[in-house]
């Protein structure tokens, strides 16, 4: 599903990204684990279509290559990214701003596009799922959301609009423990054969609610040691410092 | 210039000795002028002469009120209505009210308005001023629908304009909603200059909304004078976007205790178009509350403007005065000016003002985007949702969608 070759990047000059690879199957589970500064934030942000990286190397996703896609496109052809800190824009009304969001990737995969009452009677579902209280869907869009109320947004949209690849930068960070597993819950009963995750986080916390069939560690710009679930555990432990 | 001006008062049928010299009086004093250019302070931001030496080869006040239009009403509220053609009244429903309440007919032009000497533009309506309306409300009647002014124009209006008066009165408790709706679409060069002056007795309250449908090469300038009693309420909102150029000139007088104002604007400019609000809030009385609200987006060539002054009398104390302009520009050719003033001589008031503008965040449209949503479309949502803020007070659902959908159609024309 996504292919990445000896992925470089640079920002400003400075050098991020030093030759990644990495390779994920539909179904699969990952986890990027790394110190701060290794550059994970930086690889969901190219993969999401952010401007202002130079990128050398070659990102594949079903075939397509990234590069010749633009920001709206990945998304609508099933990339999506969990932001680390989800933006708040006042104004824009959550509802309307999701209604948008669903039927332009609806009519980009060539569906129907949802008609008000219909997308409203799924939302409420969706949110219900999620415990996500339906006041606020009517407000502005973040504007005044605790940490947790964000992420829980962006597990919504998520499930919305069913990426094929979801990638979650942090979204444990700024969790309770009873959100940790709200969210955890959802991205598990979304979870299936079709369909796979990149999850970045500091921590073995969230791990341990979601399963990743691989861990990689991240430092330096590159992947320096790839594990099964116990790499996890192990790190928890031992810290980043004696790797590799 | 005056010799491209023909205008001429002999034509206006039905006048008196008197009428015609005091008339005529004020277009002389006109002539000495002209119309305002930037050496006018009021006028810094716009020359208005230049504009319209630029746009129009001449200028007259010859014009037919005859109606050709079938009138189309707004299907999304129920309402009232008065129809008016090139500013004359054509016809009057008030099929929701209690008709002996409220008092309707054409304006009667013996009521002159003392111009301000430096505005030329209220000279030139003093002496060429026709058709218009007045409207009054009886003591504590509450109209239970809203009132829509219908503002139709003939075909032919090529370099002519259109002087107006128009006058409102709300009697003590009495309550209003005017939406003055300009359904636009003309494709020749006209002027259209109005003068309202509104009048709220104690408690009276007037919600004042002004929309237009479509683009036109109107030029349009407004005057609005106000006068508030105590505990009265004047709330003003202003979604004029698709003119070529408007003015509007709000003066609002708080004369008694508790009289409150607001003002809201949301323009999304276009193209060569420029629109300018000016307002004056004269706090002249203690405890009276005043709010403004400016929002402007600038995109192509456009220009817009506001001047906004808050004055407070020495024994207006305990003064909440509030304005705040903000601006969304959205391309390098476009401008925004904004002149905010504060003259104050109470020694116990709250008085503050801000004003910013800046381009379209970036990391807003690149989320956005990250959802799916084309960059075109994730800017159009950022400006609705920059604008629309501005529609939050208005409690009448339908018409608040209405009003939204008013907003989003402007946004959408670009």
């Amino acid at each position: 599903m996504l292919t990445i070759k000896d992925l470089k990047a640079t920002i400003n000059e400075k050098s991020i990204l030093k030759g990644l690879d990495l390779d994920i199957k539909p179904g699969e589970v990952h986890a990027i684990m790394g110190p701060n500064g290794s550059g994970k934030s930086t690889l969901a942000n190219i993969l999401s279509g952010k401007n202002g990286y130079e990128i050398e190397g070659e990102i594949y996703f079903d075939g397509t290559n990234l590069n010749d896609l633009k920001i709206e496109e990945r998304a609508q052809k099933g990339i999506f990214l969990a932001f680390q800190y989800p933006l708040e824009i006042p104004g824009v009304n959550t509802n309307n701003f999701l209604k948008t969001s669903l039927n332009s990737v609806r009519k980009a995969r060539g569906e129907k596009e949802l008609d008000t009452l219909t997308f409203l009677k799924l939302i409420k579902e969706k949110a219900k799922e999620l415990n996500i209280d339906e006041k606020f869907l009517s407000r502005q869009l973040n504007v005044g959301f605790s940490g947790g109320e964000k992420k829980k947004n962006e597990i919504l949209q998520m499930k919305l609009l069913e990426p094929k690849l979801s990638i979650l930068d942090e979204t444990d960070s700024g969790l309770d423990i009873d959100a940790l597993r709200i969210v955890a819950d959802g991205v598990n009963s979304y979870k299936n054969k079709e369909n796979a995750f990149l999850i970045i986080t500091h921590y073995q916390r969230l791990l341990d609610y979601i399963k990743p069939d691989y861990i990689h560690v991240l430092s330096g710009g590159k992947i320096i040691k790839t594990g099964n679930a116990d790499l996890g555990k192990q790190l928890e432990k031992t810290g980043y410092e004696n790797l590799s | 210039m005056k010799q491209s001006y023909d205008f001429n008062i002999k034509q206006i049928k039905n006048l008196s000795l008197e009428e015609q010299n005091s008339r005529q009086k004020n277009l002389d004093l006109f002539y000495k002028s002209g119309f305002p250019t930037k050496q006018v302070e009021d006028w810094k931001f716009m020359d208005l002469n230049l504009i319209l030496n630029k746009n129009f080869e001449s200028i007259s006040n010859e014009v037919n009120f005859e109606s050709s239009k079938e009138l189309k009403t707004i299907k999304n509220f129920e309402h009232n209505y008065i129809y008016l053609n090139n500013g004359k009244i054509i016809s009057t429903s008030f099929v929701y009210e209690e008709t002996n309440k409220i008092l309707i007919k054409d304006f009667d032009q013996k009521e002159t308005i003392n111009p301000d000497p430096s505005n030329t533009l209220t000279l030139l309506n003093n002496a060429l001023s026709l058709g218009g309306f007045s409207l009054e409300v009886t003591k504590n009647y509450k109209l239970k629908k809203p009132l829509v002014i219908y503002n139709y124009f003939s075909k032919n209006l090529k370099n002519k304009i259109l002087n107006n008066k128009n006058s409102i009165k709300l009697n003590e408790g009495s309550e209003l909603m005017l939406i003055d709706y300009n359904s636009g679409q003309e494709q020749s060069n006209f002027i259209k200059n109005t003068i309202d002056t509104v009048s709220l007795d104690e408690n009276a309250v007037l919600k004042n909304i002004l929309i237009q449908e479509s683009k036109s090469n109107g030029h349009f300038y407004k005057y609005i004078k106000s006068s508030l009693k105590s505990g009265s309420n004047y709330e003003s909102y202003i979604l004029s976007s698709g003119l070529k150029l408007n003015k509007i000139e709000i003066e609002i007088n708080l004369n008694k205790d508790n009289s409150r104002c607001s003002i809201y604007s949301a323009l999304n400019l276009l193209e060569d178009q420029h629109q300018e609000i000016k307002t004056r809030i004269n706090h002249n009385s203690p405890n009276c509350k005043s709010y403004q609200k400016i929002k402007n987006v600038l995109n192509d060539k456009s220009r817009g403007v506001y001047q906004g002054k808050i004055f407070v009398e020495k024994i207006a104390q305990k003064t909440d005065a509030y304005q705040l302009s903000k601006a969304l520009i959205l391309n390098d050719d476009s401008e925004f000016d904004a002149k905010p003033e504060l003259e104050i001589y109470a020694d116990d008031v709250k008085c503050s003002h801000g004003s910013t503008s800046g381009s379209i965040d970036s990391d807003a449209v690149h989320y956005l985007m990250t959802r799916g949503i084309p960059k075109k479309e994730a800017v159009k949502l950022l400006i609705n949702g920059f604008l629309n803020e501005i529609l939050e007070n208005i409690t009448i659902s339908e018409v608040k969608f209405f009003l939204e959908k008013t907003l989003e159609r402007q946004i959408n024309e670009h």
